[in-house]
């Protein structure tokens, strides 16, 4: 019913994530904005993909969340990075990195 | 620390869930709020702006689930929820549930059951050391038969081979043992100084035997069971111990411990051949167990003895149809269990044809709440739950339903078991294993989870195949996949009714047997007659052997006196009693031929006209009349035949019709002293009727009686003939041994004990595969009752607008019917096939009857269509009783 991200796009929307919290603290349709302009509109979260991805990193420790009131006084749940998430942020830059450039490596061999 | 976040999320998660949930619902809340808010701040309608919203949101309810799917310990909380649910779904069909509980059982129950004596005689360890190096080695005779070990051949065996570390012989046989608390007739074994190695088995009293015990004129030594030391001994200081074995003193050199039984019912075990070994290579005495030298297979140990064996074949001077043409080396455990083995696991495929009977009945018992669920099912679907969740769902009740049913099934099996060794044959060997035992209950458990993989994965397959829209639009009428699941049903019910007919043949034909084998007329009266199994010490001396003759007529005429008593007999061995009579080649000669020497009986044994083969029987002329072998001509003993006159014989039917085609056997005389030791010859004087000794399955032997009074023997069996209570006779018999020699044991029993005893086997598969045949005959007429039953009221509606369009009663009852019957045609005609290959497999257990016995086949696919037929036949009346109006308001 649902299809499975792949691995590549399950750690590519982590990625994202950290990234766009790296700014400060957001809530869920914040992010999804914020991925939406970092990636110049190529990347559009669903909510779908990204309430788990955003419930599963806080399991593991990399966001916390706490509630709070919107720039129009509206509750809403606000995400932000924490160390572990920093230190996560960084691994997974150094591995996306890898990752491109070895792509980018085997598409330039012909 | 990360873990501690870790755990602290799932035990939120496990105990918080409420909160966890709020939270959530709370978050998904603001976030479509803002989602408007946005679409309302881009310019759009606020109503347009919150369908937007929804719309790219997509369903609430299925973002939640998928938030709850990637949580920590989220498959805990949702199998808790699985497992509550389908409590609850159970509950509300208590009814149900009780059936489907019940079916399975009674089926997990049976095949426990039957596993846990499976398990306990054949796949059991024997309780030796390595006890899968323990080897049975028999010579093959001429005949290709498996037969006991001559003493020569043992010594080549032992002394040539290069497998075993250890090889020993025994043989074993009642004896009277006095000297210890009590006189008792005991199971005695002779055996060879290594037997203990063999089993690696140490007295835990005193010592093994030495080589030197087992020497020729050895002091005699025994070494006594736990139970009998426990019981007649006692006294952990061996020193003074002596028993008196048939006559003799034996010094008890040590006690075994109380695990060691073997050979079965031995409580003594005396160095053999202590009077020297018997030379002839035709003298089938021993067998023989051995243990493997390590790293040797059985078929290097088989190739070995066997080439032994041919190497006296080929050599030995003693040519003939008795000695060995080959050596066979057999794991002790199969040797022990290799008659049974065929009929267990002929018992273990009939209770698992049961229980696929009854798992059928319960996949379609499921079924049909499965497709009155799918509306159930596509609501939950429509609510965020994944095919996964749901297939899990199914899987969570039907684990529920046959772990229930398998936990009350081992409940019953512990009752079952009991019950099963009650009515186990006594000749079915290692029963004393036969128990509920750890392997067992993993065995019960490995097969409820193995059913509950099954059903669940049946029914989840079955209801979660469809468009899960389907079921919102046409549940409302129930009719949903109807068509689908009914044919489903219907092709269980074809299964059911196959595998029901296959068992049901099967029981017809042992049934069958067991009829036949009562008709054969054993030859001998059965009721009415006591048995008392006597025995004096042995003795070689001719002299002492005509005083214990005396002490047995004695014994007879006192016991002729008992009130009720009408006659009295005996026997050196009484038919159908376990290990039979000796029987051995005879000569045809007249007294003027009778050799000089033995060498010259060599010669005769050559001469194919003078040879013929029969059981040796020693009995008084009582003995005929107790048993009612009826005399054909001639005479039977009678004083006439003291231990001075002619001896005589007597001979039985078949014996006089093939050794002496075309002429009277009476007055020829015949050479047999190869049984007793006695040369005279014996003259024949009288022709009796033939006796099944054998079993009634098995056919009479030819049989000479000699008269015991002029051929006397140690040990025999007393017959009595009594209208008296058994009881009474029983005392009043035991006073009289008392009296006349108080130091003298004996045995009593019926021989109606005896001749039911040979029925054993026989009866017990006949009980139990009838059994399973009946319980699976009832699950399928039930399993044929409830698809009818549900198909009927599923068509109700359309039954009432045939009948509304013209369509009279008869045309109804025919429809439905039809549709039963061509159900159980395809199911029968399945059964027929399979039951004619299957039924092979019980070939060997028939008697009288072959495998595709048409009267069976008919009479049992009768039975099944008749009770199949009034399964659909109370279902079909209902059809016709439907009233179009009710009918189509039906819903």
């Amino acid at each position: 019913m649902h299809p499975e991200p792949t691995s590549l796009l399950q750690g590519t929307l982590d990625l994202l994530i950290l990234k766009s919290l790296i700014a400060g603290e957001m809530h869920g349709l914040g992010i999804s904005r914020r991925i939406q302009q970092i990636t110049g509109g190529t990347f559009v979260v669903k909510p779908g993909s990204l309430f788990p991805a955003l419930h599963g990193m806080e399991e593991e420790g990399w966001i916390s969340s706490l509630w709070g009131e919107s720039e129009n006084n509206r509750r809403a749940k606000y995400y932000r990075l924490t160390k572990a998430g920093r230190k996560q942020l960084e691994v997974e830059t150094e591995r996306w990195g890898r990752i491109t450039w070895a792509i980018a490596q085997a598409l330039e061999a012909s | 620390m990360k873990r501690c976040l870790k755990a602290r999320s799932f035990l939120r998660n496990l105990f918080l869930s409420r909160s966890v949930d709020a939270d959530l619902d709370q978050e998904v809340q603001a976030h479509l709020e803002l989602l408007t808010e946005e679409h309302i701040r881009g310019g759009m309608p606020a109503h347009e702006a919150q369908r937007a919203a929804r719309i790219e949101l997509g369903g609430i309810e299925q973002v939640k689930e998928q938030v709850r799917e990637v949580r920590i310990g989220d498959w805990l909380g949702s199998a808790f929820c699985d497992w509550r649910y389908g409590v609850r779904q159970l509950r509300k069909n208590l009814g149900a549930t009780a059936v489907m509980v019940f079916t399975l059982a009674l089926a997990i129950g049976a095949t426990t059951t039957i596993f846990s004596v499976v398990y306990g005689v054949l796949l059991r360890p024997l309780p030796y050391t390595d006890a899968n190096q323990i080897m049975s080695v028999f010579e093959v005779s001429s005949e290709g038969h498996c037969a006991r070990l001559a003493d020569p051949n043992f010594d080549d065996f032992r002394g040539q081979n290069h497998s075993f570390q250890a090889i020993a012989k025994y043989h074993d046989n009642i004896a009277s043992v006095s000297g210890a608390s009590q006189p008792t007739r005991t199971t005695v074994a002779g055996v060879s100084p290594d037997f203990l190695k063999v089993f690696g088995v140490q007295p835990i009293l005193g010592r093994d035997f030495s080589a030197s015990d087992a020497k020729k004129g050895a002091g005699p030594t025994v070494l006594v069971s736990y139970g009998y030391w426990k019981q007649y001994l006692g006294s952990p200081d061996l020193s003074q111990a002596h028993l008196k074995i048939d006559g003799a003193v034996y010094s008890v050199i040590g006690v075994l411990p109380a695990r060691f039984h073997f050979p079965p019912d031995v409580e003594l075990w005396l160095p053999a051949d202590l009077g020297g070994e018997n030379s002839s290579r035709t003298s089938h005495n021993y067998n023989a167990v051995g243990r493997l030298r390590e790293g040797v297979t059985v078929e290097q140990a088989n190739q070995d003895i066997s080439a032994i064996a041919r190497r006296i074949h080929d050599t030995s001077s003693e040519q003939g149809d008795y000695l060995l043409k080959d050596g066979i080396v057999i794991p002790l455990q199969e040797s022990i269990t290799g008659k049974a083995r065929q009929a267990l696991l002929v018992l273990l495929g009939a209770v698992g044809f049961l229980l696929l009977v009854a798992c059928a009945n319960v996949a379609n018992l499921l079924l049909a709440q499965a497709s009155v669920r799918e509306r159930e099912l596509a609501i939950r679907s429509a609510l965020g739950a994944g095919r996964r969740r749901l297939i899990r769902q199914f899987l969570t009740e039907a684990f529920l339903l046959s772990l229930t049913g398998g936990g009350l099934g081992v409940l019953g099996a512990l009752g079952g078991v009991e019950g099963l060794v009650a009515l186990a044959p006594g000749n079915l060997p290692r029963l004393d294993s036969v128990s509920i035992s750890i392997p067992v209950l993993v065995f019960a458990f490995l097969l409820s989870t193995a059913v509950a993989v099954g059903l669940g994965a049946f029914t989840a397959a079955r209801a979660t195949s469809g468009d899960p829209r389907k079921g919102l639009v046409e549940g409302g009428r129930g009719q949903a996949g109807a068509q689908g699941s009914q044919r489903v049903g219907r092709v269980l019910v074809a299964a059911q009714i196959a595998i029901t007919l296959v068992l049901v043949v099967g029981a017809g034909l042992l049934g069958r047997s067991l009829m036949k084998v009562l008709e054969v007329n054993p030859g001998f009266r059965v009721d009415k007659v006591v048995t008392m199994d006597v025995s004096l010490p042995w003795v070689e001396d001719p002299r002492a052997k005509a005083g214990q003759g005396i002490f047995f007529a004695n014994l007879m005429d006192r016991l002729k006196q008992i009130p009720g008593v009408r006659k009295v007999g005996a026997a050196s061995g009484l038919p159908m009693v376990e290990g039979g009579l000796p029987d051995g080649m005879f000569l045809l000669m007249t007294q003027n031929e009778v050799p000089k020497t033995m060498d010259g009986f060599g010669a005769l044994f050559e001469q194919k006209e003078r040879i013929g083969n029969a059981d040796f029987c020693v009995a008084t002329d009582g003995y005929f009349q107790v048993l009612g072998i009826p005399l054909i001509r001639g005479r039977i003993f009678d004083e006439r035949d003291g231990p001075s006159a002619l001896h005589v014989a007597v001979i039985s039917e078949s014996l006089a019709r093939d050794r002496w085609p075309n002429q009277d056997a009476i007055g020829h005389t015949i050479e047999f002293g190869n049984m007793d030791g006695d040369l005279r010859l014996l003259t024949i004087v009288g022709i009796v009727g033939d006796t099944h000794e054998y079993g009634l399955d098995a056919p009479p032997r030819p049989t000479v009686y000699v008269n015991l009074f002029q051929r006397p023997r140690s040990a025999i069996t007393v017959t009595m003939l009594n209208d008296a209570d058994t009881g009474l006779v029983t005392s009043a018999a035991r006073g009289i041994l008392q009296d006349l020699n108080p130091e003298i044991p004996a045995k009593f029993g019926t021989f109606s004990q005896v001749y039911s005893a040979s029925l054993g086997s026989r009866r017990f598969n006949v009980i139990l595969v009838g059994f399973f045949g009946i319980t699976a005959l009832l699950l399928a007429t039930a399993g044929v009752f409830g698809v009818m039953a549900y198909s009927v009221s599923r068509r109700t509606r359309e039954i009432g607008v045939r009948v509304a369009l013209g369509a009279d009663r008869g045309d109804v009852l025919r429809m439905i019917l039809g549709q039963g019957l061509r159900t159980i045609f395809i199911g029968v005609a399945i059964g027929i096939a399979g039951s004619l290959a299957l039924t092979r497999a019980v070939e060997s257990l028939l008697f009288g009857v072959t495998p595709t016995d048409p009267l069976t086949f008919g009479g049992v696919t009768l039975l099944l269509v008749g009770a199949a037929l009034l399964a659909c036949f109370i279902p079909a009346r209902r059809a016709t009783k439907v009233d179009p109006m009710v009918a189509l308001r039906h819903e």
